[in-house]
């Protein structure tokens, strides 16, 4: 088990690792931040540039830059921002707990609501009730994520005046981004409880548990829930890293002030030290959470362990 | 337990501090599209800094709504020894927000702030390297000495960089917290300020132009035009400072709205490739500004928030010639100097842009159009904007046609012309003219500001006489406005002064 454990772990690390080092070389193809800071200026010369650059960093080797980088986040110092020389620590643990937020809260709501439906489906198979939700979730599918934000946007903020359209200013702000996430995230997990349910439900133990004349309830949520729980939380971890992308979308619609906005902002001004900052912090959050699953696997599955 | 204490404090950061509502008395909401993350003037070029930093610094010149130079810190000034010499009386009994007294050492220590190594590590160094030092005469006279003739440098000390900042504070803080927290001697002081989310100004209390009639003015930092445009049509701000040329119809139908308007900064050509392919003829250029009608362009997809221009300059730029005519749209005219041109058959003429530039993609296709009418093969080619404006263009690298929009802050053609049309300049990969080179170092020695005017013209005509673009449009400087906001005047440079501005 020691040995599973520090294999998987050595592979994350790996991971991370390589993840930082094909950001780090490839924002560096895209474009000089020297003359996107200069923008504006009618008279910038190429000296000018070149002191821009000097103070920077930029005029080091790359394996220089690099190297720094990743000493700089082992000792959690992750460097300044090009645009205005903030450090990038701070703009990171600013923004961080605002997407976790988001992420998390979108999450909670879709499972809220896509275990009951899910679950109501299954049993009512090929009933009006599956067949309404099934087609709810293929609009859900089907929606793009930021057209959905500007259609509720225009409904509940400029048509009602119910909701603000953007910003982080109160609960009322996390409405909107939160049904959004939550819509798109449902549409899938619907499915995959009624799937999942479906097969449970035409187990023996399912058979057993209604002859020994439970209820429907306890049987639904009590036994046959528990079941389909392993795909679901299995599904959720791969979705993870889908979710954290589509909060970025989310985020920059709904003027959220989290990681998405942050790298938004850093590509658009080529601000690598947070560009790398941003991309580095949710990688190594999508290895960790996809470490934890295989770990969880390898205690349910003693299968996984011997490979 | 720790993820919980990151959730809490989240919901903290949310809940916590909501901003006041803009519909309290006298606070002024504008959305911002960017935060420049340092409010230290040699920092940034953005327009945004430019918007907020006008109202918490002063320059020792400003300029008002008309760009007219007009006294800031400085009551006077004289030029000296040809030009080489800008001597100012400085106003006295100003004091910085902090407490900190303004006199000629403040300015010393500012300008050599900006030429020095803190300012080497900006871009807007570049624009006062002309000044060779600054000299003190007495506590209220300081003469800026220049090392080479530099006619624009009074307006260029309107610029960001040349704001007046307090020299212990400064010393103190360094540019990272002065930038955190910066002191001016303008009419408001920052009271708050959280990076990427708000800048909050309130009156200083004791400025020398006159008392706000605001009590609050919060910045609100909203990247997304669409989102700007949902805060201003659902009351949560009162300017909107990006709004799409789409969205303009949703703000002028909602009865509370406003658009208003000025001429803007940024003129838009599609510039030539005069070295290589079929634009290396000049008849072949003159027919293709000949085929292209500005008029419909303006009126159709610009909805008519634009102008069309006959040379790279905005008529509120210094060397504007109201006398150059316009080269009227005539396609028989055009057809027959590609004619005599004799192309060879098939050859293409690409139109290059950057490809965030959504505007210019449909003005692209209508240029196209035009240029099919006359018998050319055109092509509409979109490039991701970094790569455009830091290798195609400096490198050489564009088709035939390549659009440009250039923004002299300056409002002075010198500023346009000379990095355009000058030989070995970054932004001008293909012409090499040295009649032309002459005429642009020229006017930069002459120190009299109508026989300048005069050369800048000449320029103007010049280029357009050799057909080196193709003109096409200045567009306006547009914003939402709510109508509770009164005395609001849109200036061209974006620098908005809210001393008299109020709200009902």
């Amino acid at each position: 088990m020691g040995r599973f454990l520090l294999g998987r772990l050595a592979l994350a690390v790996f991971v991370v690792f390589v993840v930082t080092l094909l950001v780090a070389w490839a924002v560096r193809l895209s474009g000089d931040p020297s003359v996107m800071l200069a923008e504006g200026s009618g008279a910038i010369t190429a000296k000018d540039l070149e002191n821009i650059r000097a103070a920077l960093g930029l005029n080091r080797p790359f394996s220089e830059q690099y190297a720094g980088f990743l000493v700089g986040m082992l000792t959690g110092d992750m460097g300044n921002s090009f645009m205005g020389g903030r450090a990038v620590s701070g703009m990171v643990r600013q923004a961080l707990p605002l997407t976790l937020m988001l992420a998390a809260l979108s999450l909670a709501a879709s499972l809220l609501v896509s275990i009951p439906l899910g679950i109501r489906a299954a049993v009512h198979r090929g009933g009006a009730a599956d067949q309404a939700i099934r087609i709810l979730s293929l609009f859900g599918l089907s929606f793009p994520n930021f057209w959905l934000a500007i259609m509720l946007v225009l409904v509940f903020s400029i048509t009602l005046g119910w909701l603000p359209p953007a910003g982080a200013d109160g609960p009322s702000s996390l409405v909107m981004p939160v049904l959004t996430m939550a819509t798109i995230l449902s549409a899938t997990n619907v499915r995959l409880v009624r799937t999942s349910m479906l097969e449970t439900l035409s187990a023996q133990y399912i058979m057993v548990a209604r002859s020994k004349g439970l209820t429907e309830t306890v049987v639904l949520y009590k036994h046959a829930l528990r079941n389909c729980a392993i795909p679901l939380i299995t599904y959720i971890g791969l979705q993870f890293g889908g979710l954290i992308g589509g909060v970025v979308v989310i985020e920059r619609v709904f003027n959220w002030p989290g990681m998405g906005s942050l790298a938004f902002d850093a590509v658009a001004s080529r601000d690598y030290p947070v560009l790398q900052a941003v991309v580095t912090v949710l990688a190594t959050m999508i290895v960790l959470v996809n470490l934890a699953i295989d770990v969880l696997y390898g205690f349910v599955d003693p299968r996984v362990r011997a490979e | 337990m720790r993820l919980r204490l990151i959730a809490a404090s989240a919901l903290a950061v949310a809940l916590g501090a909501p901003l006041p509502e803009a519909k309290a008395a006298g606070t002024l909401t504008i959305a911002q599209a960017q935060d420049p993350n340092n409010w230290d003037p040699i920092i940034t070029f953005l327009l945004s800094w430019g918007a907020v930093g006008s109202n918490i610094y002063d320059g020792l010149v400003m300029r008002d709504e008309q760009l007219n130079l007009k006294p800031g810190l400085a009551t006077s000034w004289e030029v000296l020894d040809q030009g080489m010499r800008l001597r100012f009386k400085l106003r006295e009994g100003v004091t910085f927000h902090n407490g900190e007294p303004f006199n000629a050492e403040a300015v010393k220590f500012t300008m050599e702030r900006l030429l020095g190594p803190e300012g080497a590590k900006g871009p807007q160094q570049s624009n006062y390297t002309s000044i060779g030092a600054v000299e003190i005469i007495d506590p209220y006279s300081v003469d800026i000495v220049l090392k080479r003739p530099d006619p624009v440098m009074i307006t260029k000390l309107a610029g960001y960089g040349a704001m007046i900042v307090p020299p212990k504070y400064v010393t103190e803080k360094g540019s990272q917290g002065f930038g955190a927290a910066p002191v001016g001697t303008g009419p408001f002081k920052v009271t708050g300020y959280e990076n990427k989310v708000h800048i909050t100004l309130e009156p200083s209390g004791h400025y020398w132009g006159g008392k706000p009639k605001l009590d609050k003015v919060i910045y609100k930092f909203i990247v997304e035009p669409a989102t700007q445009v949902a805060e201003l049509q659902s009351g949560r701000v009162d300017i909107a400072s990006q709004v799409p040329i789409g969205m303009i119809g949703a703000i002028t139908a909602t009865a509370n709205l406003q658009l208003l308007s000025t001429t803007g900064p940024t003129v838009t050509v599609a510039r030539f490739n005069t070295a290589n392919g079929a634009t290396k003829d000049e008849r072949v250029r003159k027919a293709i500004v000949m085929a292209v009608d500005r008029e419909a362009i303006v009126k159709q997809i610009l909805q008519g928030h634009a102008k069309p221009v006959t040379s790279f300059q905005s008529t509120l730029s210094f060397g504007f010639d109201p006398a150059q005519k316009p080269i009227p749209f005539d396609p028989a005219a055009a057809r027959k100097l590609i004619a005599e041109a004799k192309l060879p058959p098939g050859t293409t003429v690409s139109v290059d842009f950057a490809s965030n530039n959504t505007v210019f993609r449909e003005v692209a296709q209508a240029i196209a159009g035009y240029l099919t009418a006359v018998g050319l093969k055109p092509q509409a080619r979109p490039f991701e904007m970094n790569l455009f404006t830091n290798d195609i263009i400096p490198n050489g690298k564009t088709g035939e046609m390549f659009a440009m929009g250039w923004g002299g802050w300056t409002f002075d053609y010198d500023n346009t012309a000379y990095l355009m049309y000058h030989s070995g300049e970054r932004w001008n990969p293909y012409d090499k003219d040295p009649a032309l080179d002459a005429m642009l170092e020229g006017q930069r020695t002459i120190a009299d500001r109508g026989e300048r005017q005069k050369a800048l013209q000449k320029i103007a005509n010049y280029v357009a006489e050799h057909a080196l673009e193709l003109p096409l449009y200045n567009l306006d400087t547009y914003y939402g406005v709510n109508k509770r906001v009164k005395g609001l005047v849109v200036p061209p440079d974006n620098r908005f002064r809210l001393i008299d501005v109020s709200v009902d």
